[in-house]
């Protein structure tokens, strides 16, 4: 066994059910959509990132690159989130903006979590 | 991944990273689950916008003030903690990026970035010389000055900063790298189309070697400059293809045996290294017997080159050698004593040669012999190039240096092709011969005449290769007329014409010109304007080859 997957594989794979907890739920109602999930997403992302950074190797590139594209949409999200909230009012557009980008977030992070496992199984050790 | 050193940042810049995240996650969970309260007292949960900005701008230090409402103290208690836990938290952050700055291995890497972006930007011809000593440094500048540019490889710190601060104008781009290692070659542009030569003159034959094979491997097409000292390493340089082979035991012992023999050859390929102009007197060395200080490597040389010239040689060394051959006379002992040299024949010898490879033993050795026969010519070899005033107050009569002889012949071979191939070929004549072209030389135009390569393409001669496209003959004696007169003639002699591998040796003047033919001439600054002229500008062309003024196109309208 060895540690450093188990924390990465931790982070990685809670990125992605986090990201799914709060993608889930009715498209047009946003009491669906809890914020403190979208918060924990984000951080819990953040940190998968950092721990991809500073792989050389050609999957280590595309991990870090899913991931990279999870939190942009993820911290897309909470931006229009947070500034619709300020600034304007929260209608069914920004609603569906959020949700979407949430969702776009969560393909990143599925890719992610497949070539995650796709490069365990295939290594030996 | 090409840029290593962006990687090296963000591997290193992981834990901060992480540290950095996880403290603002605990500020901002602890200031979402504390309770406030607001102006009227009511009880209020900070929104997540709200906490992230208030642990924002209180863990970078900035702190605008308790937002949006004034906090309670079960909220400062939960800040109080979190400050100490965020600032620690950025200030890791920063301590960590600034000692990565640092860090040699990230220096390094940024500086082999850079490297390579000035290697990428040469757009013109450029050579990889490595090593940086008094030698390479020679041969950086007069590469330089013809407009060659170089790139070095030097494993040693200080020698970097010493060539950092001759400030070589076009710069000169440099790696500290090891030159064993053929990633720094490959760094340095081995591999690009414009690179097109590299000098290795290490004093480590096996390391010289290694780079030549390294390099014709990984490009076909490169000139290799290698130096050589053993007429072994000499033989596997030749196997596979190295261009030009330095050896200067070699050089050295074949011009002290032109000395004896051809004093005229001596004085051209002196005068084609640009050493020596035309009119230095080079005395012929007599005949006689022969002292040499050493048999090592430049003494093997000397050895085999006076052989055959049947001379009386003596050698004297300090230590005894295995395999000398047969008939060779050798005397054991320190040639700086009395006693040894008389053993030698010090009174009856003509010549003395100090060869060995400590400077201070060859003066003192030649100072001793001086004083013991009054008449003896002494030859010293010269080793370190800081010793170049000593040895000239030291009224040696003739001093040979194998650095100095290096550079002459490398630059040579390197920028000017075909003088090298003239100083082959020159080599292979006749004493009478030399003696002949000399006194042209100095007869047709000055002791000291320049030389000058010209080839007939289009960007050294376009308006020849016009006219050859016409199927116009022309001939040399196009470079010989005087643009002030066409019936006078300019200072030129043709010395080599090259056409594909064939070389003729100083063509007539009634050669026939053809496409992508190389001359060399020797010629003063005025004929070489002159040649340049011609060759460039479609009045001079016409004036000089057919006798009349080309119209101009003002002429041609009127």
């Amino acid at each position: 066994m060895n540690l450093d997957k188990v924390i990465s594989g931790f982070f990685i794979i809670l990125a992605m059910t986090l990201n799914f907890g709060f993608f889930y739920g009715d498209m047009s109602n946003l009491e669906h959509h809890s914020k403190y999930e979208l918060f924990a997403a984000i951080v819990i992302n953040l940190i998968a990132t950092t721990l991809k950074l500073g792989d050389k190797t050609q999957m280590g590139s595309v991990l870090l690159a899913s991931s990279l594209v999870a939190d942009i949409q993820l911290i897309a999200a909470a931006i229009v989130w947070s500034v619709a909230f300020y600034s304007y009012s929260i209608n069914q557009e920004v609603i569906s903006i959020i949700i979407s980008l949430s969702g776009g977030a969560l393909l990143a992070n599925l890719t992610s979590v497949f070539l995650y496992i796709g490069d365990t199984l295939k290594s030996k050790r | 991944m090409k840029n290593s050193s962006l990687w090296i940042i963000l591997h290193r810049m992981r834990m901060p990273f992480i540290v950095i995240i996880v403290t603002y996650t605990i500020a901002i969970i602890g200031m979402l689950v504390i309770a406030g309260k607001d102006n009227l007292g009511n009880v209020y949960h900070m929104s997540i916008f709200d906490a992230f900005y208030f642990v924002t701008y209180t863990a970078t230090t900035i702190g605008f003030g308790e937002t949006p409402y004034e906090f309670t103290y079960s909220q400062r208690l939960w800040v109080t903690f979190s400050i100490y836990l965020t600032v620690l938290g950025w200030f890791y952050g920063i301590g960590t990026l600034v000692s990565l700055l640092q860090d040699k291995l990230l220096l390094n890497e940024l500086k082999r970035a850079k490297f390579k972006r000035d290697i990428n930007h040469i757009r013109g011809k450029f050579i990889i010389v490595l090593g940086y000593n008094n030698v390479t440094s020679s041969i950086i500048k007069k590469a330089l000055k013809s407009g060659i540019r170089t790139v070095v490889i030097e494993e040693d710190e200080k020698r970097v900063n010493n060539l950092i601060l001759e400030s070589f104008t076009p710069s000169v781009p440099i790696l500290q790298a090891d030159v064993h290692n053929k990633y720094a070659l490959i760094d340095a542009g081995l591999e690009k189309i414009n690179c097109k030569a590299i000098v290795s003159l290490f004093e480590s034959e096996k390391l010289n070697l290694k780079i030549a094979i390294t390099a014709k491997l990984l490009n076909k097409n490169i000139i290799l400059a290698i130096k050589s000292s053993s007429s072994h390493q000499s033989q596997n340089l030749k196997d596979i293809n190295t261009q030009i082979i330095a050896n200067p035991f070699s050089i050295i012992s074949s011009e002290l045996s032109l000395a004896f023999s051809s004093p005229n050859i001596l004085k051209l390929e002196k005068w084609v290294y640009k050493i020596d102009d035309l009119n230095t007197s080079i005395s012929k060395l007599p005949r006689g017997k022969y002292i040499i200080c050493g048999y090592g490597r430049m003494g093997k040389y000397i050895y085999e080159k006076f052989d055959d010239l049947d001379l009386d040689l003596v050698f004297i060394d300090i230590r005894k050698k295995n395999n000398i051959p047969k008939n060779l006379k050798i005397v054991y002992g320190d040639a700086d004593e009395k006693l040894i040299l008389e053993e030698a024949g010090i009174y009856e010898s003509c010549v003395i040669i100090a060869a060995t490879n400590d400077d201070i033993v060859n003066l003192s050795v030649l100072s001793t012999a001086k004083k013991l026969n009054k008449n003896i010519i002494t030859i010293a070899r010269e080793n370190e190039f800081d010793d170049i005033t000593i040895f000239k107050n030291a009224k040696i009569d003739h001093i040979y240096m194998p650095e100095k002889i290096l550079i002459h012949k490398i630059t040579n071979a390197l920028i000017n092709p075909l003088s090298d191939i003239f100083v082959n070929e020159l080599l292979l004549k006749d004493e009478m011969w030399a003696a002949k072209l000399l006194a042209s030389l100095i007869k047709d135009i000055n002791e000291n005449p320049i030389l000058f390569e010209l080839v007939i393409n289009e960007n050294e001669a376009s308006e020849i290769k016009k006219s050859l496209k016409h199927k116009e003959l022309i001939t040399l004696k196009l470079f010989h007329t005087s643009l002030h007169n066409r019936e006078l003639t300019n200072n030129v002699v043709p010395l080599l014409l090259l056409r594909d591998e064939k070389r003729i040796l100083l063509p007539s003047w009634d050669e026939i010109i053809k496409l992508d033919d190389k001359i060399l001439f020797a010629c003063d600054n005025h004929a070489k304007e002159d040649i340049q002229f011609i060759c460039l500008n479609a009045y001079e062309f016409s004036y000089a080859h057919k006798a009349k003024e080309k119209s101009t196109i003002l002429k041609r309208f009127l």
